[in-house]
């Protein structure tokens, strides 16, 4: 019978490494999440305009929620799938399986997004490199008008991040650690040297006095800034692969979550102090090299360095891209969920190469369609979002059931603020916190379908033809497709916290169990 | 000469920046050592008693085992069993009245009872009658399905009342369904 059918882990001969140290998991996330300000900027001081600080912080505010349900959620189940893992375990196989269409459809969008906007950092220097300004190479194709060089550009990085990956996550690791280090470090130079010799608070006063945006743009630009803070999800994808994930992991997230609310809350700030908002909403494509270049003294090398900041840091966030959504199919090939072709390790990197291999390729693809259409950036940033919100509304619901479901499994950290009851014979914290980030995210994801024509269509769309290959593999191997097929959570959480060396977590969870187990045969 | 005005509002919102950010990546980069898998057998084991079991006889040594018992419960808040056992001797019937004994476990177990609310624990008192002691005891445990005993015996014991609490505690240790601490202070 299909019902019966196991669509438990299959036993591997090749295990992911234990490569990703404390930065490693930090910079995975920073890579991604930190990334999005250097894009978001000028497309959210377009409609927030002179409340463009309030608008970061009250989309950081929903972020910072999303960012704690995911660190109880990634130290508690220590593995790679990340939100569609928790949602699969919660809600069951088709659950898990929309979340991970979300989910993925923003990893994917994520490698080209971030490779066309590094590239489009880079074109910054076209000038003194090629003599000719990067829009002087737009040529007609068809009825669409296509920018073959940027295009080229924009492919040539999406291959090198290919191999880089399929070498390996040391290696991928160890290009995210440096570079990140030096963006960490450019960034908040920009905004220390901003803020003292470049800040006037007056302009900032004025702008947020006078040039306050109307509600409607005001409730557009909290879903556009949701944007920037898109990528959390990196670091619990590189769960399975972090060295004891269960210690390593809240610290990381949370240490991701506040630094990145931070930086968008100071450039944010920092910007309506230095130029008027419309300077950004014109240089959409570049806002921080314009904001640097108005530096006194300095701007005339901090425009170009930032330049060139940006384009790395939006590398290596396109580099997270294909690192998440390889883990993630790469951990629902194991479940049962796609075909375990795709979880295939290669031999000698011990990395999935045909997860990497085939949604490297679909960003591609995506890359290839986004640049015929009129607007590159804001076409991908949509479809981000649209994938994002929807992960994310099932990743809370998750949570919620998994403290209902599992109360078993220790919790190396919690979201804060719970209600305490008693459901059934158990103690359970009911999560105040997720319940409002659901509401939140979930207002934002229906904003998104409601306002926007790409995300009304193309994203549905997307899920569909996910849907449609779900159903005939699940079809196919004889597994229910609107139904879980068996899993043995329990045994699968000790190999895993086992595997972690999470010793401390692995013994509470027995005992956990063991008491349950005790309680159980005195009820009977 | 280009001047560049200072703002210092602005060098406030720098320094709280800079401290924000570096305090944030020094906590992030300092996570607590790693625990074998040994060490963290030992240390949760603990964690995993849930029902403490303490006899009390009503003098301090007892009690004294009854405040060691609620400090192992506290961390895991453990439900702390607590007995008194009327040793009925066998020339009379088990369902004899002993009002005097009855009346001194009451109260030994009232006290008993004052030290787990002192430490916010649940209490459960059951005052028992057997032939011995230790049969008393062991009875409650199994019944109870205590996860350990603590008992609390006097420093120095003499004559009869060193055969007798030598052999509870003897008993205890040989014939117990569960992990069992005897509290012997020096003499």
């Amino acid at each position: 019978m299909a019902k019966e059918k196991i669509a438990a882990p299959p036993e591997q001969k090749h295990e992911l490494r234990r490569e990703v140290s404390v930065w490693g998991s930090y910079m995975w996330g920073y890579a991604d999440v930190g990334a999005n300000t250097f894009v978001a900027l000028g497309l959210v001081m377009a409609y927030a305009q002179g409340a463009a600080s309030l608008v970061f912080a009250i989309a950081g505010l929903t972020y910072v929620l999303i960012g704690l349900a995911y660190t109880e959620l990634a130290s508690t189940y220590p593995v790679s799938g990340g939100g569609p893992y928790y949602t699969l375990r919660s809600l069951g196989d088709f659950w898990g399986f929309v979340a991970g269409s979300g989910l993925l459809l923003a990893y994917t969008i994520d490698i080209a997004l971030f490779a066309v906007a590094s590239a489009g950092y880079l074109n910054f220097f076209m000038p003194y490199v090629l003599g000719k300004e990067i829009e002087q190479f737009v040529i007609a194709f068809g009825p669409f008008q296509v920018n073959w060089l940027w295009g080229c550009e924009t492919l040539f990085l999406i291959l090198i991040l290919i191999w880089l990956n399929i070498k390996g996550i040391k290696e991928s690791s160890f290009l995210n650690e440096v570079i990140g280090i030096i963006v960490i470090v450019l960034e908040s130079s920009l905004i220390v040297l901003g803020l003292i010799f470049a800040w006037k608070p007056e302009l900032l006063a004025s702008q947020w006095i006078n040039q306050f945006p109307t509600f409607k743009s005001f409730t557009y630009s909290v879903s556009l800034a949701i944007i920037s803070f898109i990528g959390l999800e990196s670091i619990s994808q590189a769960a399975q692969e972090t060295k004891r994930p269960a210690t390593i992991i809240p610290r990381t997230s949370l240490a991701l979550t506040f630094s990145v609310f931070i930086f968008a809350v100071s450039f944010s700030t920092l910007g309506l102090g230095v130029l008027p908002w419309q300077r950004f909403a014109e240089n959409v494509d570049n806002p921080l090299a314009v904001l640097a270049s108005s530096f006194p003294l300095v701007g005339l090398i901090a425009g170009p360095l930032t330049a060139a900041l940006g384009a790395l840091i939006l590398f290596i966030s396109s580099n997270t891209g294909i690192m998440g959504a390889s883990r993630l199919t790469y951990s629902f090939s194991q479940y049962g969920i796609i075909s375990s072709w795709f979880g295939q390790v290669h031999r000698k990197y011990r990395t999935p190469v045909r997860t990497i291999l085939v949604f490297s390729l679909i960003g591609i693809v995506q890359t290839i369609l986004s640049f015929l259409t009129p607007s590159v950036m804001e076409t991908l940033a949509i479809m981000y979002a649209f994938g994002a919100t929807l992960g994310y509304t099932l990743v809370f619901i998750a949570l919620i059931k998994l403290r209902f479901s599992d109360p078993y499994s220790p919790r190396p950290y919690k979201i804060p603020l719970n209600l305490n009851f008693k459901y059934k014979t158990l103690k359970v914290q009911f999560p105040i916190l997720a319940l409002v980030g659901m509401l939140a995210v979930g207002t934002i994801f229906s904003q998104i379908i409601l306002t926007n024509k790409i995300g009304r269509i193309a994203g549905p769309l997307w899920v569909i033809a996910c849907f449609v290959y779900y159903a005939w593999y699940r079809k196919k191997e004889g597994l229910p497709v609107f139904r879980s097929a068996k899993h043995d959570w329990e045994k699968e959480q000790i190999e895993v916290l086992t595997s972690a060396e999470e010793f401390d977590l692995l013994e509470q969870y027995k005992n956990s169990l063991a008491e349950r187990d005790k309680k159980r045969v005195r009820l009977k | 000469m280009i001047l560049v005005e200072v703002s210092v509002l602005g060098a406030i919102l720098a320094f709280i920046f800079a401290i924000s950010m570096g305090g944030l990546l020094w906590w992030m980069l300092h996570p607590p050592a790693m625990v074998g898998a040994a060490v963290a057998k030992a240390r949760r084991s603990l964690g995993a008693i849930k029902r403490i079991l303490v006899p009390t006889t009503g003098i301090p040594y007892s009690e004294r085992g009854v405040e060691m018992a609620c400090r192992l419960g506290l961390e895991q808040n453990a439900e702390i069993v607590l007995t008194y056992v009327i040793e009925v001797p066998r020339t009379l019937p088990l369902g004899v009245p002993l009002e005097d004994a009855e009346e001194k476990g009451r109260q030994a177990l009232d006290r008993a009872k004052e030290i787990v609310y002192l430490h916010e624990l649940t209490p459960i008192a059951l005052l028992e009658r057997a032939r011995e002691a230790a049969e008393g005891i062991i009875r409650v445990a199994t019944e109870k399905e205590v996860d350990l005993i603590v008992v609390g015996i006097r420093p120095s014991l003499r004559g009869a009342q060193h055969i007798f609490l030598g052999r509870t505690s003897d008993t205890l240790l040989r014939r117990a369904p569960c992990e069992v601490l005897l509290d012997k202070l020096p003499d």
